[in-house]
C-alpha cells in the first residue's frame, strides 16, 4: 500500500511540476512580447542597436486620470511618437502627427478616440470585437462590415464626445454633415436635443446611452447591432418600427450613417469640462458688470480704471467705484493726503511712502507723465466733489450724483 | 568482508566516517530527503510532535484510509479551502472593493498583473469545486449513515458533527455567493440581484434580511463592502473555526464511522460470560458479567502508523486536488462580462449555478390560477429549501436504523431513507442542470444543442 501511494505521490508531484512549468510558459510567452521583440529588430535595422536598447520593455500604458482610462495599446504600438516610422507596418507605425498636437497622448490616451479595450494586452480583446465589450476599435474591420467608404469616419463618433457642442469641427466630415442635416431637416421640431426642441418624438440628448437590448431588431436583416438599427431607421423609420410617425427623409446611406454616428455619440459621459470643446472655464461677468465697467472706462475717471487704481480706490466724484474699497476714496485726495502724510499730493505721488510706495514700485509702475496726469485728474476730482457738495446742501433735496 | 571494512573505518577520523556513510547510501537517497521511522514509537512521535499533523491519531485503521469508503471528500474540501485562502490572500492585495475600481482591478488582474489571470482562475475554480465537493461529502456521509452514534463511547456525538457539517455547507455557499459579487460585472450584479430577491420573499424577515445583507435597498457600494468583509474575513474565520471543530469532533467520535464495524465484529467474537458464575462484588454490583468493558478489541489489529501511511495519502490527495484545480484553471477561462449596470438586465438573468435549482423551483412553483399569479419565491425559494435544511439537521435524531448499518455503503437496513435522499439529491442536480444549461432568453427551455438568439451589440 505504501509503495503504491509513494508512486502516486511521485506521479502527482511530477505532473504538478510540469503544470507549473506550463503556467510559467504561458505567462511568459504572450503575444505582446513577440511584438516588442519584432519592434526592437525593426529599430535595430533602421536606427541601430543603440536606439533599440532605449525601447522600454514590459507592459506599457498611458494612464489618463481625468478620463479614467488606462490604455495599454502602447505595449504593442510602441512607435506612436517616433520619427521615421511613418510608413512602417502596424503595429510599428508612427501616429499621424497633426492630430496629436492638439490631442497629446498623455491627455487623451488611445481608446478615447479609437475605441477598443485599453486594459487588454491581447490582440482580440484589445481590439474589442469580443463578447462583453461594446467599444471595438473603430477602424477598418467595422467600416468594412458596414461598407463605410472612409474607414476613419466611425472614429468621429468618439471625437464628438468632446466636440458635441461645436457647430462644425475641422476634420469631422461625417459628423459635420449630420449636424447640418439636424438643422436642415429641423429634427428639433419633434425631438429635444441638448435641452432644446419639441416633444413629439423621444428626447435624443442621451440617445447613445440607450442599451443594446432596448432596440427591436425583429425587422432588421443582417447584424443585430445598434448602429445597423440606427442606419436602417434613418433610411426608413417605418421599416424597423412600424408604429413610428417619423417621416422618411429619403436620406442617402452615407447621410444615414453620418446621422447614426451622431446620435450614437450623444452619451452622458463623465468628461471633465476642460475637455469639452467650446466650454469656457472662467468667471463670465454679468451684463450689468460689463456695462458698469464700460461706463467707467468712458467717463472722466477712465485713467484710474485703465491703470487698475480702482481695484483699491474709488474716485466717486469721477464716477469710479471700487468693488473692494480697500483704500480711501480719492475724490478728496488733495486734502486727504495733506492730512495723512503732511505732504502735498504732488509731492506724495512723485515720491510715495508706505503701501503706495510698494504698489507703485511693483504692481502699477506709472511714468512721471502718468503721475502728473493722475495729480491733475485728482485735482479735478476734488473740484467736482466740492461742486457736488454745494449742490447737495442747496434747498432742493435731490439725491447725490444726479 | 564489507563489515570488516566498515569497522576499520570507524576508528578513522569523523570526516572519514561521514564520507564512508555517504558512500554507502544509494545515490537516490542522497538526492532526496527521505525519512522512515525505525520503530513504531518513532512513527507515533512523528505525528504527535508535529504541529500540523497532531490532529491525526498516531495509528490509524486501514479502512479509514481506503479510497473507496470516504473518497477523501472532507480532506479535499479542506485542501480547496487552503488553496482558496492562499490565492484569496494574494488577491486581496490586488483587488479594490469600491464600485468605481472593483471592475477595473479585476480587468487588471486578467490583463496586466503577473499571473493575475492564474490567481483569479484558480481561486474561482477552487471555489466552485469546493461547493461541489462539500455537497458530495455530505451525500457520502448520509449514504453511509456516518452521522450515527455507534458504540457507547464517552463523548461520542456524531449527530452534532453532522449539524456542524450542514452549517459548513451553508457557509461554503455563502462564501461563494459573497465572492460572486466582487468582480462587479453584469454576471455578478444580476446573480446577486436574483439571489437576494429570492431571500426577500420570506415572510416578515425577508425584506429586513435583504436590507441588512445589501446595506440598503439596492446593490451599491454598501453591498460591495459588506460582501467583501464577509467574504474575506468573517466567513473564512467561521469556516476555519468550524472546520477545526469538525476535525476535532471526528477524533472525539472515535474516528470515521467505518471503524464502527470493528466493534460489531469484536462483539460477535466475544465469549459470553458464564451464566452460572456470579461476579457480584460483595453484593455492590449486580448482574452476571463484568461490565467494565463490554467489548474487548485488539486496538493494534489492522492498524498502521499514521506516518507514513496517512501522511503519504494526505500528500497524494493534496497534490491531486491542486493538480485538478490548476488543470481546470487552464482549461476554463474565468468569465468577466461588462461592468455592472443596474439599468440593463441581462436576458436571462441567472443566480449562481448552485442556487439555480432554487431559481428553477421558484419557476415551477409560480403558476397562474384564474388570473391570479402565485409567486413561487416563497414556496420554492424559502419554504422548500428551509424544510430541506431543517430535515437535514434533524434527520440523525429520527434515524432509527440499527448500529450495524453505520459506516457501510448501501446497507439494506437504511435502504428506504437512502432512496428518499438520493431522489432529493437527484432532483436538485437535475434542476441545477436545467437552470444552468437549458434556460435561455426569457427563461425559455433551450436544449443544450439549440442556439440562443444572437445577443445584440453596438456595432
Amino acid at each position: 500500500m505504501f509503495s503504491k501511494d509513494a508512486i502516486k505521490l511521485y506521479v502527482m508531484g511530477i505532473s504538478l511540476l510540469a503544470l507549473t512549468a506550463f503556467v510559467f510558459f504561458r505567462e511568459n510567452t504572450t503575444d505582446w512580447r513577440d511584438y516588442q521583440a519584432e519592434f526592437r529588430d525593426l529599430v535595430t535595422e533602421k536606427f541601430g542597436a543603440e536606439r533599440a536598447e532605449q525601447i522600454p520593455s514590459g507592459v506599457q500604458q498611458i494612464w489618463v486620470k481625468d478620463l479614467d482610462r488606462v490604455d495599454r495599446c502602447v505595449t504593442c504600438h510602441q512607435a506612436m511618437e517616433w520619427k521615421g516610422l511613418e510608413t512602417a507596418p502596424n503595429p510599428y507605425r508612427t501616429h499621424p502627427k497633426g492630430i496629436l498636437e492638439k490631442h497629446p497622448l498623455t491627455a487623451y490616451g488611445c481608446t478615447s478616440c479609437h475605441g477598443g479595450q485599453g486594459f487588454s494586452t491581447t490582440l482580440p480583446d484589445a481590439h474589442g470585437n469580443v463578447e462583453h465589450w461594446e467599444e471595438p476599435v473603430l477602424g477598418q474591420e467595422v467600416s468594412e462590415a458596414y461598407l463605410i467608404k472612409n474607414s476613419k469616419a466611425l472614429m468621429e463618433m468618439n471625437c464628438n464626445s468632446c466636440h458635441r457642442y461645436d457647430r462644425q469641427t475641422t476634420g469631422m466630415d461625417y459628423i459635420n454633415t449630420a449636424k447640418n442635416l439636424v438643422e436642415e431637416k429641423d429634427c428639433r421640431a419633434c425631438h429635444t436635443i441638448n435641452g432644446r426642441g419639441g416633444i413629439i418624438g423621444p428626447d435624443l440628448t442621451y440617445e447613445g446611452d440607450k442599451p443594446t437590448e432596448q432596440f427591436d431588431y425583429g425587422r432588421l436583416t443582417g447584424r443585430h447591432a445598434v448602429f445597423a438599427w440606427q442606419v436602417a431607421h434613418f433610411q426608413n423609420p417605418k421599416m424597423v418600427s412600424p408604429d413610428s410617425i417619423m417621416p422618411n427623409f429619403g436620406l442617402s446611406s452615407q447621410d444615414a450613417q453620418a446621422l447614426a454616428l451622431l446620435v450614437m455619440s450623444w452619451k452622458k459621459e463623465p468628461i471633465p469640462a476642460s475637455y469639452i470643446s467650446g466650454v469656457q472655464l472662467r468667471d463670465v461677468p454679468t451684463p450689468e458688470e460689463i456695462a458698469r465697467e464700460k461706463e467707467m472706462l468712458e467717463g472722466d475717471g477712465a485713467f484710474f480704471v485703465q491703470n487698475k487704481c480702482f481695484v483699491c480706490h474709488s474716485v466717486s466724484s469721477l464716477g469710479v467705484n471700487s468693488a473692494a474699497k480697500i483704500g480711501p476714496d480719492l475724490s478728496d485726495a488733495v486734502v486727504d493726503v495733506q492730512n495723512r502724510f503732511g505732504r502735498t499730493l504732488d509731492d506724495f505721488l512723485m515720491d510715495p511712502t508706505g503701501t503706495m510706495s510698494v504698489v507703485l514700485a511693483t504692481q502699477i509702475p506709472l511714468t512721471t507723465e502718468q503721475r502728473q496726469q493722475a495729480i491733475a485728474l485728482l485735482k479735478v476730482a476734488y473740484q467736482r466733489k466740492l461742486e457736488q457738495q454745494i449742490k447737495n446742501t442747496s434747498p432742493s433735496p435731490t439725491p447725490a450724483g444726479k | 568482508m564489507a563489515t570488516e571494512e566498515i569497522s576499520r573505518t570507524k576508528t578513522n577520523s569523523f570526516l572519514g566516517t561521514l564520507r564512508e556513510k555517504l558512500a554507502l547510501k544509494p545515490m537516490w537517497e542522497k538526492l532526496t530527503w527521505t525519512w522512515k521511522p525505525e520503530t513504531k514509537r518513532e512513527a507515533g512521535d512523528a505525528i504527535v510532535r508535529n504541529f500540523i499533523l497532531h490532529w491525526f491519531p498516531a495509528k490509524v485503521s486501514l479502512e479509514s484510509l481506503s479510497w473507496g469508503y470516504s473518497f477523501w471528500l472532507g480532506t479535499i474540501s479542506a485542501v480547496l479551502f487552503l488553496i482558496l485562502t492562499i490565492t484569496g490572500g494574494i488577491l486581496m492585495f490586488l483587488y479594490v472593493p469600491s464600485v468605481e475600481r472593483a471592475y477595473l482591478s479585476v480587468k487588471d488582474l486578467e490583463f496586466s498583473t503577473s499571473y493575475g489571470w492564474f490567481l483569479r482562475g484558480l481561486h474561482r475554480i477552487s471555489a466552485h469545486l469546493m461547493v461541489a465537493v462539500v455537497f458530495l461529502h455530505m451525500v457520502r456521509v448520509f449514504l453511509t449513515g456516518a452521522f450515527k452514534n455507534g458504540r457507547k463511547a464517552v463523548g461520542q456525538n456524531r449527530p452534532l458533527n453532522w449539524i456542524v457539517g450542514v452549517a459548513l455547507l451553508l457557509i461554503t455557499l455563502l462564501l461563494s455567493f459573497t465572492g460572486y459579487l466582487l468582480p462587479w460585472d453584469q454576471l455578478a450584479y444580476w446573480a446577486i440581484t436574483v439571489g437576494t430577491n429570492i431571500a426577500s420573499s420570506a415572510p416578515v424577515f425577508g425584506d429586513p434580511t435583504r436590507f441588512i445583507l445589501l446595506g440598503g435597498t439596492t446593490i451599491e457600494q454598501a453591498t460591495l463592502i459588506r460582501f467583501y468583509v464577509l467574504h474575506c474575513f468573517l466567513l473564512p474565520l467561521a469556516t476555519f473555526g468550524l472546520v477545526s471543530y469538525h476535525m476535532w469532533r471526528v477524533r472525539k467520535d472515535g474516528g470515521l464511522a467505518c471503524t464502527e464495524k470493528r466493534y460489531e465484529e469484536a462483539k460477535k467474537q466475544e465469549q459470553p460470560a458464564i451464566a452460572s458464575k456470579t461476579y457480584s462484588l460483595l453484593g455492590i454490583t449486580g448482574g452476571s458479567a463484568v461490565d467494565v468493558q463490554n467489548v474487548m478489541i485488539d486496538d493494534e489489529k489492522d492498524k498502521v502508523p499514521s506516518s507514513p501511511y496517512l501522511t503519504v495519502r494526505l500528500a497524494v490527495v493534496t497534490l491531486a486536488t491542486l493538480l485538478v484545480s490548476i488543470l481546470l484553471t487552464l482549461l476554463v477561462r474565468a468569465p468577466l462580462e461588462e461592468a455592472a449596470n443596474p439599468a440593463v438586465t441581462p436576458n436571462p438573468a441567472k443566480a449562481p449555478w448552485y442556487f439555480l435549482w432554487l431559481q428553477e423551483l421558484v419557476t415551477i412553483t409560480t403558476f397562474t390560477v384564474g388570473g391570479i399569479t402565485i409567486n413561487g419565491a416563497l414556496i420554492g425559494g424559502i419554504i422548500l429549501p428551509g424544510v430541506l435544511v431543517a430535515a437535514a439537521v434533524l434527520w440523525p435524531y429520527f434515524d432509527k436504523s440499527p448500529v450495524s448499518s453505520i459506516g457501510r455503503w448501501f446497507p439494506k437496513e437504511r435502504k428506504w431513507q437512502n432512496r428518499v435522499f438520493v431522489i432529493i439529491v437527484a432532483a436538485i442536480l437535475i434542476l441545477t442542470f436545467i437552470g444552468t444549461y437549458m434556460r435561455g432568453p426569457f427563461w425559455e427551455i433551450y436544449m443544450p444543442w439549440q442556439e440562443w438568439e444572437q445577443a445584440p451589440r453596438r456595432f
